[in-house]
């Protein structure tokens, strides 16, 4: 196998480091990685924060528990994950099977276009114009018809809409592209003996989409759903801007909190100098690198090959 | 058909044609009606784009004049001029940095590695490009700002955002250089080529318009990227900066002035950032699109 595909391996010249050298370049990415999770655990200093990390009470200097961020993180990336799928799927289904070729080749691009659009963008539209329609028109219909909901309704929303509603909004604009792309594909790998088989029993398009196409290509619709998570879980600047970002737990749906990666955001500059403090805050980057890496790895593993490059964080 | 079927008996042809019972009229009327349904969801894409781009040009465009955008007065807060110049710096040397470690290294994978090493190396490349940017931005400060001693500085911004783009570039020289056709590949090596003649002289020619690709690519998602520099650097009204002085960056400038009170100048001042890294990103993006389809083009014409 590597002879066949290195068939100059045999006329390099003969020294050891002409053979070595050329791989040393392939080993940058790795390097990086390994480059990244030395130097966070050399600032943790490896620090035992004991169980308490693992709590829910953020206190710096006193308490580091870390509880509240890892919450905050799944309560705006899950809910984000599950509008991205569900709509995903829609537009995809829609793209593949039910439109004609000439508006697909308008309207896709749209989509691929949402996954450029800087995290600072979508940030400072969120905060000033998404979050005050949230403030005024979603939240309290929200809270108006759904108060007996636990959980929609005890304390009223915000009239300056910052919070996790608005949030979520921001997280699934931004996840909706990689889950799109990711299902559009797995759908489009569907062999056309096995769609035309369907349609020819005498099943309807959707019946096929929903007995051979849709399991057929599970996998890739299982990876949309980890990248998805992925993008939306590492999200930083925008949660940001639009959460007003404080260490608790949300006390409603309208409620505000932290995610890990906007408090490491935010939290930074006030931690300069403090040993402790950076300790923590190093060791919070490493359970989300890990629970990032983690999630992008099985998204991965689950189908053969990404076809797409040309989108941000897939 | 039809005419076969009608001969059979009792039933007409169109009933054996047309089952008109409730369950096959409900299949193909929710066949139907999901087909006007689900492109509906496009919506949800195309309202927030079209949305935000309105919003962000009509906020930004009423007090935006060529002043404002190369003004280089420091004692003129107002103006993009600093920014703009600055974040084309940054960006020239950080695109040239990954450029530099991406291209050798998808080089290197995609020629000179067997497939099972090449497989986990380019497993690593996705890893990080799924690392979360502020990730990122915490090890450029700690490896850089902090070990290095290098400050909140130019050269600390610009290399953190460097690693950040590097898996993006290194993807796509290595998808551009392992899509090279086998038989030109074979063709070379058969007639004498040595390896780097084959990489330089026979592969890069092909390969080059992909290439070119995965740098407008890393620009396009670099530029828009804000956790890694501004945890990295911090502002400055100088320009041109030095290797070791605070430097700006247009996202920079945004996450700085967006929560000034509405009217002010610095609130304009940040979507007139945010409009000019939309029509770049914008830009980027469209190009990326239109070369990598005429790539296509060209690689299937390669096979004939």
């Amino acid at each position: 196998m590597s002879a066949a595909t290195t068939p100059h391996r045999h006329r390099s010249a003969g020294t050891v480091a002409g053979r070595i050298v050329p791989f040393v370049p392939a080993l940058i990415p790795a390097a990086l990685l390994l480059g990244i999770v030395v130097e966070l655990l050399i600032s943790s200093k490896l620090t035992n924060f004991g169980l308490d990390f693992w709590g829910s009470n953020w206190n710096p200097p006193d308490h580091w528990g870390i509880a509240i961020f890892v919450t905050g993180s799944l309560l705006t990336a899950l809910p984000a994950l599950f509008f991205a799928m569900a709509i995903g799927l829609g537009i995809a289904i829609a793209s593949t099977t039910y439109l004609p070729g000439w508006i697909t080749r308008f309207l896709d691009p749209f989509v691929d276009l949402l996954a450029g659009i800087p995290s600072i963008v979508y940030g400072i539209w969120g905060y000033l114009l998404v979050a005050p329609f949230f403030g005024t028109v979603i939240n309290p219909a929200l809270y108006n018809h759904l108060g007996f909901i636990p959980g929609f309704g005890g304390v009223a929303p915000r009239a300056d809409g910052l919070g996790l509603p608005v949030g979520i909004f921001i997280l699934t604009l931004m996840a909706l592209p990689i889950t799109t792309l990711l299902i559009r594909d797995a759908l489009r790998s569907v062999p056309r003996d096995l769609w035309e088989a369907g349609l020819g029993l005498g099943a309807t398009r959707w019946e096929t989409m929903r007995h051979v196409a849709i399991p057929y290509g599970s996998r890739g619709i299982l990876s949309a759903a980890f990248l998805g998570f992925g993008r939306a879980f590492g999200e930083t600047v925008a949660i940001a801007m639009v959460l007003n970002v404080v260490a608790t737990y949300p006390i409603n749906v309208y409620g505000s909190t932290a995610t890990m990666a906007s408090e490491m955001f935010l939290l930074l500059d006030s931690a300069f100098g403090n040993s402790q403090y950076l300790a923590a805050l190093s060791e919070m980057a490493l359970v989300l690198l890990v629970i990032s890496l983690a999630v992008n790895i099985i998204g991965r593993r689950l189908v053969a090959r990404i076809v797409t490059y040309e989108v941000a964080g897939l | 058909m039809a005419s076969a079927t009608a001969g059979l008996g009792t039933d007409t042809a169109q009933d054996l044609l047309f089952d008109r019972s409730f369950r096959t009229r409900w299949r193909l009327g929710f066949d139907k009606v999901i087909g006007w349904v689900l492109p509906l969801l496009f919506l949800v894409a195309i309202i927030p784009i079209l949305d935000l781009v309105y919003y962000i040009a009509s906020q930004a465009l009423p007090t935006l004049t060529w002043t404002v955008l190369t003004s280089t007065n420091p004692y003129d807060p107002d103006a993009l001029g600093v920014p703009i110049l600055s974040t084309a710096a940054i960006m020239l040397f950080a695109t040239s940095l990954a450029v530099l470690l991406g291209l050798f290294g998808g080089v290197a994978t995609a020629e000179f590695l067997p497939e099972r090493a090449a497989g986990w190396v380019r497993m690593t490349a996705n890893m990080l490009v799924g690392t979360p940017s502020v990730v990122l931005g915490y090890f450029g400060y700690f490896l850089l700002v902090i070990t290095f001693g290098w400050g909140l500085s130019f050269v600390a911004g610009s290399v953190t955002l460097a690693f950040f783009m590097t898996p993006y570039v290194f993807r796509i020289a290595d998808l551009a250089y392992s899509s090279i056709p086998r038989p030109i590949r074979e063709a070379a090596y058969g007639s004498g080529a040595r390896p780097y003649q084959y990489v330089l002289r026979v592969a890069a020619p092909i390969a080059f318009p992909q290439i070119l690709n995965g740098v407008f690519l890393a620009l396009a998602i670099g530029v828009g990227e804000t956790a890694p520099i501004v945890l990295t650097t911090t502002q400055s009204v100088i320009f041109p900066p030095t290797i070791y002085s605070p430097v700006t960056f247009l996202t920079g400038t945004i996450w700085e002035n967006f929560s000034q009170p509405a009217g002010s100048p610095s609130l304009a001042l940040a979507f007139q950032a945010a409009l000019i890294l939309l029509v770049v990103v914008v830009a980027l993006n469209i190009l990326v699109r239109v070369i990598s389809a005429r790539y296509q083009k060209r690689l299937e014409g390669l096979y004939q």
